[in-house]
């Protein structure tokens, strides 16, 4: 980008007498306002307000919404606790505790998985850094609201039976 | 005795118009400004399902600020930080005194006059109790002890210092041609019309005068593009921040009683008062009979349309909410067909055939109508303006009333000096 | 001496060097490597470190060879770096990439090394790897996964050399060849963490630390082992104000590269459940703040620490002590296992302080006499005294006693007033170890409950007579030792010697 060719100050425009009165502009700027005002009186269904509790936004398949824990077959989370997630979720809101899996196939699997979703910032850079897809976004609620904040901090179990149409 | 009575009537009237029009005032800006925006603006709360398209929210807001805590800064100066809202208040409602909201009525013999006192210097006590309206502010700026409220507070006395000034002026102007201090002289002055087509109201002989008067009154209720005392954008919220519950209910309310009597002022002042232009008082009392037919039949007509819109409505949306809303729109229609069966049963007392003591009452009340429909209008003006305008920059502000209001005050004060001497 | 020349650089290293050690000199980094290890035998079988020789045909491995005057090796070059790459290819061919289970992740030698010298777009198939067992218990600290192993056969040398138990092995040959132990044995010594800790790959892993934390989010800090008087150098590696492991430290004059296991576990007696937490008087809990000191009220008193306080706080108990009797605790306590690489038969990290301070330590008997003939108060700092019933016994009998100390116990229990201070990790100070080597520590975990350091404590105790930082103490301190040319607030990192030691060892 170049600044040759441009004025060394901004200068605005010069304002003619009847501008500079300002007595026109702020009644054709009434005029505006009240051009708005009557064409919503008579179209109120046309405004762009969404009446949200009854209407709904509908969002993206890729919409982020609260997190949801992957199942194995049997129902168990896909998670190895490997922590990859919580080291690299930049509001830090992850915390796992790793324990031993009866089966020695799986080795590892997580005793407690917590999100706090009030430190949540819904990036999705846990989804990406989870190398057994244990962890996604998809439930697409954004509905997320409580009345004490411990009940933001979300567990395992919770995490694991998270969609809201109930499937996995 | 008597006086006594009626005065407390005048009073009372006076008081029930203003606090009533204040939770409308403010429905109409909440609304006013959603739809001015593209919004749809507050539609939610309900009384048994009527939403009165968001009327009720001034009285939810009315009871949550009435019920909610009292949060008051430690370091306040107690009496004044207590007195504030209610000076603010009274000094709002107390211009009132000598407006002049109707010519005359007539009851059991008495021909009392619409004012509740009618000085001699009525308009210099509107100026004095506009200015007192600072202290109100400045009161409640300083005691509640933090920067930003008393901030606001100084910008509240600048402004006022710098803009009832140019008010002055320009009422000067109206009063020489007027000749007259007195309010109801100067209502009553502007029934006449000039070249026998034109009413002699104070915006046609003072023009100049009106646009100076108007812009002042702006400033004076701290109202936008003047509303730097509030400023939320640099202070916060200005001299009101420190109050909560009915406290800041109180400062909210002042405001509003504050537009009402800026819109009354204007009215009485540069629209004729209660002066129904080309209709003065012996034409309305002569013809009070047609009128008041004609008046009647109108309501018909519009309840009707109203009822009939509503009972579209309430076919299209059986089911659209699912709760108690959906008996809206019937109960809407319903009100809409009582008004007009009222009317229709108003009609079959032959309102054609009214004596004169009925007709001159219609013609007051039609003058009552007359002013009250134009302090909607200057009020709801005061909103409009809000929500087109931005704010004023302070030196702007400053700019504009001592370089420009000032001068052209001046010039406007000479030159009706001289027309009316020479004329 | 050798003059030599690598990647264009000239060195001179002594003779008899080899020459891993010269280019690790001259690149300022080691070559890439899993089976070399300073402190154990060349065992040449990672083949990874191979450098070019001028001269010979073929590539050879750095640690096997020694130095030559006038050699010309770079290890830099192409056919060097693709070497490298194709090797750590061959070493993954089997290894079954479980990082995000493992926890050697983030300290891993296969990880790292592959991140730097690695192929990246890896040509190893997934599908037909060979499966061995996985998550073996080998012994009781101990866990072994076969596949991961690189069998660079380090923890083979260090149990046949450093041990000599002798029960690692490798078994099998060609792509079946895997590390284990020997048929009916277990992998039970007392030096058995130090295989996890030398093996380059999560093949072996602790027991204690498994699945605890994945390692790149632990803080380290450095300290000494309070295990023994050795006083092996350690790492305390902390998170969230919690110990998770211990590891040994280089320090060439104590340890060298290793410590005992059962050092490795005295972190959990700092997260233990019979910590002291508040101050208490007969069993009341107290705040800091309503403590009464009447008890210290009068002249005279017995004094006792332990040998498992620091120099700084044995020296202000001798401070407080003032007029009254000073004793250096119960005399032979505990004492217990010792071998002849590193425990030492004393397990407490500063009985010489308590000689370099003078403070002459007693037996229960005359300890228990001492109590009872004492009118003033008596003040107990540490150790645990009354686990001798006639020192309990006339503990319980004196009724004016103040037990200083961080975890409960008899001594605990039998005393009036109870102090809670803090544990090695919580406090900084110094130890005198078996040789008298004077090895300082500093905190690396904040303190539990609202126990305090002892030697402030102590120094609330003492009144205004007492110097308000551990500085001013130690300064005080060395003057008290006639260590005046000393720093005590900055010994050397490999801990201040006796006069007349020798020091050994590389840095």
């Amino acid at each position: 980008m170049s600044f040759e060719g441009l004025p060394a100050k901004a200068t605005g425009k010069k304002m003619t007498f009847l501008e500079s009165i300002y007595l026109v502009e702020i009644v054709r700027g009434l005029g505006v306002t009240i051009s708005h005002l009557v064409k919503n009186i008579f179209a109120t269904e046309a405004m762009p307000t969404m009446q949200y509790p009854e209407e709904k936004r509908v969002y993206s398949d890729r919409f982020r919404g609260r997190h949801h824990l992957m199942q194995r077959e049997d129902g168990t989370p896909r998670c190895v606790a490997c922590q990859m997630c919580s080291t690299y979720c930049p509001a830090d809101c992850i915390t796992i505790e790793g324990a031993e899996h009866p089966d020695p196939s799986i080795e590892k699997y997580p005793a407690s998985f917590e999100i706090d979703l009030l430190r949540c910032v819904f990036c999705g850079l846990c989804e990406e850094a989870c190398p057994c897809d244990a962890i996604r976004l998809d439930t697409g609620i954004y509905e997320i609201a409580a009345d004490d904040r411990a009940k933001f901090v979300v567990d395992k179990e919770f995490l694991l039976h998270n969609k809201s149409d109930g499937t996995r | 005795m008597p006086i006594v009575l009626e005065s407390l009537a005048k009073i009372v009237f006076m008081f029930l118009l203003i606090l009533g029009m204040v939770p409308v005032l403010i429905w109409a800006e909440r609304k006013g400004a959603a739809f001015i925006q593209d919004r749809t603006g507050p539609n939610r709360a309900a009384i048994g399902g009527v939403r009165l398209a968001g009327l009720v929210h001034p009285i939810a807001d009315v009871l949550k600020l009435v019920f909610k805590e009292d949060v008051q800064p430690d370091a306040r100066h107690k009496a004044m930080y207590n007195m504030a809202p209610w000076a603010a208040m009274t000094i709002a409602v107390s211009s009132y005194a000598v407006i002049p909201f109707g010519d005359f009525i007539t009851i059991a013999g008495r021909k009392i006059p619409l004012v509740v006192a009618d000085l001699q210097v009525g308009a210099l006590y509107v100026l004095a109790v506009a200015s007192l309206g600072t202290y109100g502010v400045v009161m409640g700026g300083w005691a509640a002890n933090n920067k930003f409220t008393f901030l606001g507070g100084i910008r509240a006395t600048a402004q006022m210092i710098s803009y009832e000034i140019s008010m002055g002026l320009a009422l000067m102007g109206l009063m020489l041609v007027f000749a007259s201090l007195r309010i109801t002289d100067i209502v009553a002055g502007q029934g006449d019309l000039i070249f026998g087509f034109l009413p002699k109201w104070g915006v046609v002989v003072q023009p100049l005068g009106f646009v100076l008067f108007i812009t002042a009154v702006f400033a004076e209720t701290n109202r936008n593009p003047f509303d730097l005392p509030e400023g939320e954008s640099e202070i916060v919220a200005g001299f009101h921040l420190e109050y909560s519950s009915l406290k800041f209910a109180l400062f909210f309310m002042a405001e509003y009683c504050h537009m009402v009597v800026g819109a009354a002022l204007i009215s009485a002042f540069y629209f004729g008062g209660y002066q129904i232009p080309w209709l003065p008082r012996p034409v309305l009392e002569a013809h009070a009979g047609g009128l008041l037919t004609g008046k009647l039949i109108a309501i018909i007509i519009v309840s009707g349309i109203f009822a009939v819109l509503f009972l579209r409505r309430a076919q299209k949306e059986r089911n659209k909410f699912g709760d108690a809303r959906d008996r809206e729109p019937r109960i809407g229609a319903g009100l809409w067909l009582m008004v007009a069966a009222g009317a229709a049963g108003a009609l079959l007392l032959k309102p054609w055939h009214i004596g004169p003591q009925g007709a001159e009452m219609v013609a007051s009340i039609a003058q009552i109508f007359a002013f009250v429909g134009k302090v909607v209008f200057f009020a709801w003006l005061f909103i409009w303006v809000r929500w087109t305008l931005p704010r004023f920059r302070y030196d702007q502000l400053m700019h504009l009333g001592w370089k420009v209001m000032l001068p052209l005050g001046l010039a406007n004060l000479v030159v009706t000096a001289v027309v009316m001497a020479l004329v | 001496m050798a003059k030599l020349t690598i990647d264009g650089k000239e060195i001179e290293v002594p003779d008899g060097t080899s020459l891993f050690d010269a280019c690790r000199e001259a690149r300022g980094e080691p070559l890439p490597h899993f089976c070399y290890h300073p402190d154990l035998s060349i065992a040449g079988v990672c083949r990874l470190c191979q450098v070019e020789v001028e001269g010979m045909p073929k590539l050879t491995i750095a640690c096997n060879t020694g130095v030559r005057d006038g050699m010309v090796v770079s290890t830099r070059n192409e056919r060097v770096t693709q070497a490298a790459q194709q090797i750590l290819e061959m070493h993954l061919i089997n290894h079954p990439v479980d990082c995000p289970i493992c926890d050697q992740a983030g300290e891993c030698g296969l990880q790292n090394q592959y991140m730097k010298y690695g192929l990246y777009d890896s040509e190893v198939e997934i599908a037909d790897k060979v499966n061995k067992a996985k998550a073996q218990v080998i012994g009781p600290h101990v866990i072994l996964d076969k596949e991961r192993c690189v069998l660079c056969s380090r923890c083979v040398r260090f149990c046949d050399e450093v041990t000599g138990t002798s029960e690692m092995g490798i078994f099998n040959r060609g792509n079946r060849a895997e590390i284990g132990t020997a048929p009916g044995v277990e992998l039970d010594n007392n030096y058995s963490l130090n295989t996890v800790d030398i093996c380059p790959v999560g093949a072996l892993t602790s027991r204690d630390f498994r699945f605890q934390k994945r390692v790149w989010m632990l803080k380290a800090a450095n300290s000494i082992c309070p295990g023994c008087a050795t006083g092996c150098n350690v790492r305390l590696d902390h998170e969230a104000g919690r110990l998770y492991r211990i590891k040994p430290r280089y320090n060439p004059d104590v340890n060298g590269r290793w410590m005992c296991d059962r050092g490795r576990m005295l972190y959990k007696a700092v997260h233990d459940e019979n910590r002291l937490l508040d101050p208490a008087r007969g069993g009341q809990t107290l705040r800091w703040a309503e403590l009464d000191t009447d008890l210290l009220a009068g002249d005279g008193g017995l004094f006792v620490t332990s040998a498992h306080q620091s120099l700084e706080e044995m020296f202000l108990l001798k401070k407080l002590a003032a007029g009254g009797t000073v004793c250096g605790g119960l005399a032979g306590s505990d004492t217990g296992d010792s071998d002849e690489l590193l425990l030492n038969a004393d397990h407490t990290p500063n009985r010489q302080g308590l000689g370099l301070l003078d403070l002459p330590e007693m037996n229960g008997a005359a300890l228990a006499e001492a109590i009872s003939g004492t009118t003033g108060p008596v003040v107990v700092h540490g150790g645990n005294p009354a686990g001798e019933d006639v020192v309990a016994a006339a503990l319980r009998g004196h009724g004016r006693t103040v037990y200083i100390g961080s975890h409960d116990n008899e001594t605990a229990q039998a005393c009036n007033l109870v102090l809670p201070g803090a544990v090695w990790a919580e406090k900084a100070g110094i130890f005198a170890n078996r040789d008298g080597r004077l090895q300082a520590f500093s905190q690396s975990v904040a303190r539990a409950g609202s126990s305090r350091e002892d030697w402030r404590i102590l120094a609330e105790l003492a009144g205004g007579e007492v110097p308000g930082s551990l500085r001013a103490v130690r300064e005080e301190l060395a003057e008290a030792l006639d260590l005046t040319e000393v720093n005590l607030n900055k010994l050397p990192a490999r801990g201040l010697a006796p006069v007349g030691a020798t020091s050994g060892g590389e840095d």
